[in-house]
């Protein structure tokens, strides 16, 4: 069908290349350059999306490497999925990439900056193309290497260091499951390939226990590259990396992959129920976990964090709960909202200089578009009705229900309210109230950096439109995908009164707390447990004292093995050797009449030994 | 004419070999000990004398042989004295026990 | 029969020697030039006979075999009459090999710009290291792999002992010591080899040994005596490898032998490792080798894992290399013990890819020792600041080396553990941890190097001129390849390797 399908992802990687070649000369250029390459990314994909409306899917691979009589092959899939993902990625990609010719203005290494983010937005383009399982992984792990790099961007920094390289290995003990889950797949299958796969599930090849075990492998890569617990410590780490960074990798786009997995690999799951509830349950368990956090964080870009631990907590719910147009409906429309407002936090940190939300306050009047537009986003969110995350937040809630899981839909609904909350406290004492800290020339942002804004929170007003409950053009887009079975659930009336209830009372409680002050903070009320939300339940300094410190220890105690017993016992055989040379050695002491005497000695026992053999003797 | 038994001279030789070989490994005086180096040379010329004319197989060889045994002898003890003339020059010693330089 | 191009490609350093022979000891710059052009010479035969070499022709090629030595020993049950020849040849393996050890020499003698003094003895015994090196992969017998072997030792233990660090001499004795006896069990094991079988040709030994157990119970060859020999033959080879717990002298060569000999050395010689074990090992004993595949397997793991936990906590990046090739060739095992397609390729990748791999983390550290004259981690630090091409070479290098996709290191793990999950799904489970492992320690040294606040002693470094990271480029760009395209490499193995398994050996 279409040619240029490569093209998407080639354009971004040719970015990359170009600017890091001739980045020096190029300076200021640099961001034009990416930004129109993203740009022609962005136009096939809407492109290929169109088409794939009432389309049928391609896909297309060469063989990429042989051994035996296997032959593994790379190529691209284009399904109404990853033509939807697609979109997103290369259109969020797009306008970061603007908003960062604004942002990072002032940064000498302006060039490599944009270099990365091509090779982020390359390999994540490339993650959504994979027909495979292998090369997915691949991407996979390329988009951990573009995240990596960005959140290291401030390479000076220590904390940027340690967040990188938590970042790294946090993502890659999540992609060792994957890793494992991909292969045990093979010698079921004998294929990676999706569609092979889900053929030999369907006609049931797999054993019900494989089956559970490779997906739940699989879930362990999604848990790592999602910061779903317990492998969440180190997104919210992730945000020492430039704010548009935070904006495109760790809100919009990779840690939605985790997700992105689930749903590209759904046949699978749905096949094992024990895998769709450990899904559900781990879903369901951080959403409400990373969201108490969140009611505590001080630093701006960190409250977002655990928003989107949060948030991505509850697509995984919601694919759990089988509920997988809920699922991918809320990734689409948290990669708007979130997008938007992590690029006006950033505008915010741009004008202000400081990310501890105490310091700053008055804010609305000062920045005329940043705040508007953060207020849309925080509505969105918060799941006030006509916004986006109203309805895929509804969809989430009516898929559990319907699922029978009513613990975790209970589990969610207080994490609305709480989302609520934690968001309105964020803008009261951000936007509303008095200055606290000492900032004289706030400036709104330069154009380059409220266009984005303005059309992602466009994107987040109206993107609910695309699937609601009268009009689910998501839906029977998605469902072209004849793998999938998508249950049609009828939507309870009271679920979205419920929703929008408990986002309502979340909002006012913020309201009487942060701005009208009638209710006490509960740092106050409540020390002890804010102590604890505030140190987000000691959850690093326990992988501190037990993994990290423990692998130093068996370190150390291997390398002390290392050195004193194996070279130990190299030292006793060499030690023997010597001690029996010293022995020989003495007899070497230069004078020549002690040489002949053993000389003479010897020939003399030879000849007796002669002349005893030769029976001279008796 | 009754002769003297080949056992006698080898008895002779042997006592000569003897003499020398204790000479050469104990004495401390270079000198000395290339002396008992030529003694036990000659023990073996007085044997080689002796079995050429009452071995088994008598001839000129064993006496052709000694001559040339002396010869060399001669030469090797030319050579040894050169050496040790050469040493007493450097080290102001023909003690032995004070040339033990070659173990290192 | 004709072709003498594997003759002309081993022999080829020659012209380097004779000509840096007749020159004087004391001009340098020019001393350095003969020696880097000398490599060029195998290079480019040794790019020919790749470029010659047909992927779909399982047959050994470019053969060479003229009758060498002929003697007779009277009273055996065989007659007597024993043949050696000289025999050259390539298979899919070892024409890979070539090419790897051409490049890395010359590579290694760019890098070889770092040495101080003695130039002229140091390029000529180098010459002899790559004689000996492309001896060793292009003979098909074993008496000329047994001499080539012996001629990579001399040389590097003079270059080690003479070119190398403070510690030097004492690690050119440990390595000597430890090659010495791995060489003299297996001078062994071929001469009971040639004594039981009359032929010392690789082909002719496989057809030999596969013959069913009971012909040759006949012949004085019983289960228990191919066992004998098969754990000998790992004994020798696992010191070269090396196999835990025989790598000490290996350390103790990574930190104390100058950068370049350290590239040929970890890149080249540890391979010849693990090309025996897969040549004589498997080649010769497949039935044997299935037996302790298990045992082998553990092995590897414990290689893998150990390697990377002592890489943990080491101080010097030079020791946390060495330790990582440890971990390394730990993936080699575990490929080769597997005894599948996916496994062994995967082994015959890694050792590709690490000897392109290591060589440019220690060619690297050349470049960083030269600059700082150091390389403790602790003394370098936000190294991408002041010299931001080399921070981000090492960052390439490390990421290669932990096995990110697109670059050759994660073919070569994953082929190894997709075969050992076939095989061993536990074992293998509990060998990603190795995985995981090999991220943290190479992060931790790779950022601590490059990342955070600059060192204060490193303020006043220059970024180093284009061609002197070339070197760092060329490598990186091959790693890459195999990384992007791995059918450049599997094309051209897996006929060879597909022959291996199938147990019949290629027929000349």
């Amino acid at each position: 069908m279409n040619p240029l399908i490569w093209i998407i992802p080639v354009l971004p990687l040719l970015s990359f290349v170009l600017l890091l070649l001739f980045g020096r000369r190029l300076k200021e250029a640099s961001a034009h350059v990416g930004a129109l390459l993203t740009l022609g990314s962005l136009v096939l994909s809407i492109v290929v999306l169109l088409n794939q409306w009432g389309g049928e899917p391609v896909k297309e691979t060469l063989s990429w490497l042989t051994f035996g009589e296997t032959t593994l092959s790379a190529g691209y899939l284009v399904n109404p999925l990853n033509a939807l993902m697609l979109v997103i990625v290369s259109l969020v990609s797009f306008l970061v990439q603007v908003y960062s010719g604004g942002y990072m203005h002032d940064d000498d290494r302006f060039p490599i900056f944009f270099a990365y983010l091509g090779l982020f937005t390359f390999a994540m383009l490339g993650l959504v193309l994979s027909p495979n399982l292998l090369q997915l992984y691949v991407f996979w792990e390329l988009v951990g290497v573009g995240s990596f790099l960005l959140i290291g961007y401030y390479f000076y920094k220590r904390e940027a260091r340690s967040a990188a390289k938590k970042a790294f290995i946090m993502t890659r003990i999540g992609d060792v499951g994957l890793f494992i889950g991909m292969i045990l797949l093979f010698w079921q299958v004998g294929s990676f390939e999706f569609d092979e796969i889900f053929a030999a599930v369907e006609a049931g090849e797999i054993s019900e226990g494989w089956i559970t075990l490779t997906a739940i492998l699989i879930f362990v890569g999604a848990i790592g590259k999602s910061g779903q617990f317990p492998l969440h410590t180190w997104l919210p780490d992730a945000m020492e990396g430039p704010t548009p960074v935070s904006a495109l990798i760790h809100a919009a786009t990779m840690v939605a992959a985790g997700v992105y997995l689930v749903a590209a690999m759904f046949p699978l799951f749905q096949a094992s129920e024990a895998a769709l509830t450990t899904v559900a349950v781990v879903g369901g368990f951080t959403a409400i976990f990373a969201a108490t956090i969140g009611l505590a964080q001080a630093d701006i870009k960190r409250v977002l964090a655990y928003s989107t631990v949060s948030q991505l907590g509850y697509m995984m719910l919601a694919l759990g709960s089988s509920g997988y147009v809920a699922g991918v409906f809320h990734l689409t429309t948290h990669a708007f909202f979130k997008a938007l407002l992590f690029l006006a936090a950033g505008s915010v940190i741009h004008a202000v200089h400081t990310q501890n939300i105490h310091e700053m306050g008055g804010l609305w009047k000062k920045m005329k578009w940043t705040a508007p537009l953060f207020l849309i986003g925080a509505m969105a969110i918060s799941g006030v009705p006509g916004l986006s995350g109203f309805f895929s937040k509804d969809e989430i809630l009516a898929a559990t229900y319907a699922d029978g899981r009513f613990g975790l839909f209970w589990i969610a609904v207080i994490a609305a309210f709480l989302t609520a909350f934690y968001m309105f406290r964020l803008f009261f004492l951000v936007f509303t109230g008095e200055s606290r800290g000492i900032q004289e020339k706030v400036k709104e942002s330069p154009v380059s950096m409220t266009f984005p804004m303005i059309v992602l929170g466009i994107l987040a007003l109206i993107g609910g439109l695309i699937n609601t409950p009268f009009a689910t053009y998501l839906s029977d887009f998605l469902a072209q995908n004849e793998a999938l079975e998508i249950h049609h659930h009828e939507t309870r009336w009271w679920i979205p009164v419920v929703a929008t209830g408990v986002s309502l009372l979340g909002i006012l409680m913020a309201w009487l707390v942060y701005v009208k002050k009638k209710v006490t903070r509960f740092s106050e009320s409540a020390p002890d447990l804010h102590y604890i939300l505030l140190n987000k339940y000691f959850i690093d300094e326990t992988y501190d004292y037990s993994f990290v410190k423990g692998t130093r220890a068996l370190s150390y105690f291997w390398y002390y093995i290392d050195r004193f017993v194996v070279e130990g016992l190299v030292g006793l055989v060499t030690g023997i050797v010597g001690w029996f040379s010293k022995i020989g050695s003495r007899f070497q002491n230069g004078q020549v009449q002690l040489y002949s005497s053993v000389a003479f000695a010897g020939m003399a026992i030879l000849l007796l030994v002669v002349a005893w053999i030769g029976g001279y003797l008796t | 004419m009754s002769s003297v038994p080949l056992s006698v001279y080898l008895v002779l030789a042997l006592i000569l070999f003897c003499i020398g070989l204790f000479g050469a490994l104990t004495k401390r005086n270079a000198v000395i000990v290339l002396i008992s180096i030529e003694l036990m040379l000659n023990a073996v010329n007085i044997n080689l004398v002796a079995f050429a004319k009452y071995g088994i197989n008598p001839g000129i060889t064993g006496q052709i042989f000694s001559l040339f045994t002396i010869t060399v002898a001669a030469a090797e003890a030319a050579v040894g004295l050169a050496i040790l003339i050469a040493l007493y020059r450097n080290r102001k010693t023909v003690n032995v026990d004070e040339m033990d330089i070659m173990k290192h | 029969m004709e072709s003498i191009l594997l003759s002309a490609l081993v022999f080829s350093p020659l012209v380097g020697i004779l000509v840096l022979a007749f020159m004087p000891n004391t001009e340098e710059r020019l001393l350095k030039t003969v020696g880097l052009l000398a490599t060029l010479l195998p290079l480019a035969f040794a790019i020919i006979t790749y470029v010659g070499f047909t992927p779909g022709n399982v047959n050994i090629q470019f053969v060479e075999q003229y009758r060498w030595i002929d003697f007779q020993i009277k009273g055996l049950p065989n007659g007597g009459d024993f043949t050696i020849n000289y025999d050259l040849g390539v298979n899919g393996l070892t024409v890979v090999l070539l090419l790897l050890t051409a490049i890395v020499s010359t590579l290694a003698a760019a890098a070889s710009v770092w040495i101080k003094e003695h130039w002229k003895g140091y390029f000529m015994l180098f010459l002899l290291l790559e004689i000996g090196m492309l001896g060793v992969f292009a003979s098909q017998n074993l008496l000329l792999f047994f001499i080539f072997f012996e001629i990579t030792l001399i040389p590097t233990f003079f270059l080690i002992g003479k070119w190398g660090y403070i510690d030097k001499e004492k690690a050119a004795y440990s390595f000597l010591v430890y090659n010495g006896l791995g060489s003299a069990i297996l001078l062994i094991v071929f001469i009971i080899l040639y004594m039981k079988t009359g032929t010392m040709n690789y082909t002719g030994l496989s057809s030999f040994l596969h013959q069913p157990p009971e012909v040759l119970e006949q012949m004085y060859i019983g289960d228990e005596f191919r066992f004998g020999l098969l754990i000998a033959l790992l004994v020798a080879l696992g010191v070269k490898l090396p196999i835990v717990p025989l790598h000490t002298w290996m350390l103790k060569v990574h930190v104390q032998a100058p950068p370049s000999i350290v590239m040929i050395h970890s890149g080249i010689l540890l391979k010849i490792g693990a090309y025996g074990v897969y040549q004589f090992g498997i080649g010769f004993f497949p039935e044997e080798f299935r037996q302790i595949a298990f045992w082998i397997a553990l092995l590897g793991v414990i290689n893998l894992l150990y390697g990377a936990f002592i890489a943990f906590v080491q101080v010097d990046f030079k020791r946390v290399l060495a330790y990582s090739s440890v971990s390394h060739m730990g993936i080699v095992l575990i490929g080769l013990a597997s005894l599948n397609g996916a496994g062994m390729q995967g082994a015959m990748f890694q050792v590709v890819s690490h000897g392109l791999i290591s060589a440019l983390l220690f060619f690297l550290v050349g470049l960083i020792y030269e600059r700082t004259g150091t390389s403790l981690i602790t003394h370098l630090g936000g190294m991408a600041k002041v010299m931001p091409i080399t921070a981000g070479f090492l960052l390439v290098g490390g990421l290669a080396s932990l096995g990110l996709p697109g670059m050759s290191g994660f073919v070569s793990e994953f082929m190894a553990f997709l075969g050992l999950f076939k095989e061993m799904p536990v074992l293998a489970a509990v060998g990603t941890l190795g995985i995981i492992l090999t991220a943290v320690y190479i992060l931790r040294a790779v950022l601590g190097m490059t990342f955070g606040e600059t060192k204060e002693s490193l303020l006043q470094l220059k970024e180093p001129r284009f061609v002197e990271w070339l070197p760092a480029l060329i490598l990186t760009a091959l790693i890459v390849l195999i990384g992007v395209y791995p059918a450049v490499l599997s094309d051209i193995l897996q006929l060879t390797i597909n022959a291996m398994m199938a147990g019949k050996g290629a027929v000349v």
